[in-house]
């Protein structure tokens, strides 16, 4: 692959045995956890800003804030549980070789983020929130899969990584809620970076040989997958478990709601600019 | 409770709202609407949580067989009709 590439991964490489953590010692695990407490900051839940928000009383609020932090953590399970299934196959590929020393990093790492987001899952809610994605088979242009799946997995890290960062520095949160985002972010910096690099590369040296409607097909792709990475963020099972009544109708009109879509277009703003600028998108779309 | 000719009506709907790449016309209920990808992979969370809503119970995505969304009949028989043997026989 590229040399550009090769000195970013080696770089990344020296930066994660240097930053590396241990999941199972570096976090303290409380019995219990008090959900009458902030587990995920209040501008961040998806129904802020909604009727269906304002109408809670703080003590409500506070316990689908805890239910919304299980949903943030289990949608991280899945889409790493696809991210780690996807690095595993490229791993040693003869023309991914070089970059395979990094993706053994990127491997520990995701696996470890899902034992503490498990960890937290399990322990306090007693679940992880299902998966309701699917996908099935199908053909591609020379370098179309590898491209989408880089480019989907810097999509889903790129909006979890501002609600890391948002969240690891409030201090309304519990302490436990704040250091989790903040573990995650330190290693997702490094796995933006490898993102952003790999998924400019591998554009740059296929799109010209795609056809115009594989182009515009991507194209349709990425934008729908952008808004199918947010859906997941309007969990029904959420509002249901904090005791909101119709949680469908709650979900669809929230995600309709002008509030949550300057939220989406906020947040998706700095990697929207970096497909448009890319040339990866043509356009920003309205989210 | 919907009877089996509202719910079908009503995943037939669907469809056509959510997919430009049929028409009414072309939708039967045995067209394979994942395979002609009329629907993509990127709308089946759609999908469930619309199907969710007419049966009004969250959907086990894991237990799903494969084929269970082929074409509409395949839903209808996996979701509303509550027999697994018929749905399996059906797509295998």
């Amino acid at each position: 692959m590229m040399n550009d590439l090769e000195t970013t991964a080696h770089k990344l490489c020296q930066a994660s045995r240097k930053d590396y953590v241990n999941p199972y010692s570096d976090l303290e695990w409380p019995d219990t956890v008090n959900i009458h407490n902030w587990f995920m900051s209040p501008e961040l839940i998806s129904l802020y800003g909604t009727e269906h928000y304002d109408r809670l009383s703080e003590a409500d609020r506070k316990k689908l804030s805890f239910y919304e932090a299980i949903n943030f953590f289990s949608l991280n399970i899945h889409g790493e549980k696809s991210l780690i299934e996807g690095l595993a196959q490229r791993l040693y590929r003869r023309d991914v070789g070089p970059i395979s020393s990094y993706l053994h990093h990127f491997l520990d790492e995701e696996n470890k983020h899902m034992v503490y987001f498990g960890g937290f899952c399990a322990r306090y809610a007693g679940k992880v929130y299902p998966d309701r994605k699917l996908s099935f088979p199908r053909e591609y242009q020379s370098g179309e899969e590898d491209f989408l799946f880089f480019a989907r997995v810097l999509v889903f890290e790129e909006i979890v990584d501002v609600y890391n960062v948002q969240m690891s520095l409030d201090e309304r949160l519990v302490p436990l809620a704040r250091q989790i985002n903040l573990m995650h972010h330190r290693d997702e910096a490094r796995h933006l970076v490898f993102g952003r690099k790999i998924v400019k590369e591998l554009f740059e040296h296929y799109s010209p040989r795609w056809p115009g409607a594989t182009l515009q097909a991507i194209r349709e792709y990425l934008i729908n997958y952008i808004m199918g990475a947010w859906k997941e963020y309007y969990n029904p099972d959420v509002y249901r478990d904090a005791g909101l009544v119709d949680p469908y109708r709650v979900r669809e009109e929230s995600f309709n709601h002008p509030r949550c879509r300057s939220h989406r277009q906020k947040i998706t703003r700095a990697c929207l600019r970096y497909l448009t600028e890319n040339g990866i998108l043509d356009k920003e779309p309205a989210l | 409770m919907k009877t089996e000719a509202e719910i079908r009506l009503a995943l037939r709907q669907w469809v056509l709202k959510n997919s430009n790449k049929i028409s009414a016309e072309d939708l039967g209920d045995d067209t394979a609407i994942i395979e002609q990808r009329i629907i993509t992979s990127l709308q089946i969370m759609d999908l469930i949580l619309f199907i969710e809503t007419l049966t009004n119970c969250p959907i086990e995505v894991d237990s799903l067989k494969p084929g269970t969304f082929r074409n509409l009949n395949t839903i209808y028989k996996g979701f509303f009709h509550g027999d697994d043997d018929d749905r399996s026989a059906k797509e295998s």
